[in-house]
């Protein structure tokens, strides 16, 4: 049988088959939540976001019950920072996102954008978890330095000095073994889904 | 999660292009749940994407719902993840436009379906354009790629089609 044949009777369906729209049906149709991938990541994307906006509301809370403490309230603007900074990247990310969740376009376009997109996203996730752990750290070390300082006697810069040589050295170590374990999830995550995107983009693109 | 109900004009659009959306998830997908789930998918996208929908001059409504229709199907993931792709389709993808019977035989239906289900994602799409009989410069538009271009690939995957049928034969 060839394609011809086939094409003859492609557009004949058996009209029993298709049950008839009505708008309660719909209705039921677009109840459920999309299962694509870039409305999962939109999603997750808003929880964190959302997770981000309590910790901000939180930190007055705490500033208001640690009020005068130097040392508290420095911690308390540090975490401001970080939340907004987040927060920044959390809307750049949903920009982008609904971008990549618009289907109308050309189908090589629409890959395209999918594929940069999903990338782009991706070098996020790598660089955010990447940055975590030496700031965790710092912030950390920080802490225990202003403990040390508020502290009555004098500075104990050995004791300060074998903490940050610790710090250093169990960050270095964590830092690998983080960088490889995310590279593993995103890959196992999201960049099989990538590649795919990609090998079809350019199956179009080798048609030009 | 409440949805605003769907206008008169959406549920007509949707009700008289549907056909083309089960096609579309028949082609795509063997199981039947991951079609249905393909066929939903692909309803909630223009759903979404009904507000933006401007209809141009000489510009066809079918045009801009296949476009959707393959977008979602190519960059759909749910049903890969799910398990691995099977070769072949099941019973009632191969009811798939089944008009009574031409004397063709059933098996050679089979073999050529099972051949496409074999093609990549994109070589599909060229497949269902040509099954729905879209002329060359319409399927240069919904792919976004040159006429010329269409013809050269369209030809290739048809000789893939034929190498995949050979061994069959």
């Amino acid at each position: 049988m060839e394609l011809d044949d086939l094409r003859r009777q492609w557009q004949q369906p058996d009209p029993a088959a298709l049950p008839p729209v009505s708008p309660a049906h719909l209705e039921g149709l677009l109840l459920r939540n999309s299962g694509s991938l870039v409305e999962k990541m939109r999603r997750n994307t808003w929880s964190e976001a959302l997770l981000t906006l309590l910790i901000v509301v939180g930190i007055p809370f705490y500033t208001w019950n640690t009020w005068g403490q130097a040392l508290h309230t420095t911690m308390a603007g540090v975490m401001l920072l970080l939340s907004a900074i987040l927060l920044v990247n959390y809307y750049r990310q949903l920009v982008l996102l609904r971008r990549m969740a618009q289907a109308e376009a050309q189908v090589r376009t629409h890959l395209g954008t999918l594929c940069a997109g999903l990338r782009q996203l991706l070098h996020f996730y790598y660089r955010l978890t990447m940055a975590s752990g030496p700031l965790t750290l710092l912030l950390l070390l920080g802490f225990l330095v202003g403990k040390e300082l508020a502290r009555p006697g004098d500075f104990r810069w050995p004791l300060i000095a074998g903490l940050t040589a610790a710090f250093v050295g169990l960050g270095a170590v964590v830092q690998v073994g983080v960088g490889r374990l995310t590279r593993w999830y995103l890959q196992r995550l999201y960049g099989q889904h990538l590649d795919r995107l990609e090998a079809s983009l350019r199956e179009l693109d080798d048609a030009e | 999660m409440a949805v605003a109900t769907p206008s008169a004009d959406f549920v007509a659009v949707l009700h008289e292009y549907q056909p083309l959306l089960r096609r579309v998830a028949r082609l795509y997908c063997q199981d039947a749940d991951d079609r249905q789930d393909l066929f939903q998918e692909m309803v909630l996208q223009l759903w979404r994407a009904w507000p933006r929908y401007v209809p141009q001059p000489g510009a066809k409504l079918s045009t801009w719902l296949y476009r959707i229709a393959l977008n979602v199907a190519i960059s759909n993931l749910r049903q890969r993840t799910r398990r691995p792709a099977p070769v072949g389709l099941d019973a009632e993808a191969l009811a798939v436009a089944q008009a009574p019977e031409t004397g063709y035989d059933a098996d050679d239906r089979a073999q050529l379906y099972r051949a496409i289900g074999r093609l990549s994602d994109v070589d599909k799409a060229f497949i269902l354009l040509y099954l729905e009989d879209r002329p060359y410069e319409e399927m240069a538009d919904i792919l976004g790629i040159t006429q010329n271009n269409v013809r050269v690939k369209m030809h290739r995957v048809q000789e893939k089609l034929r190498a995949l049928l050979v061994p069959a034969a």
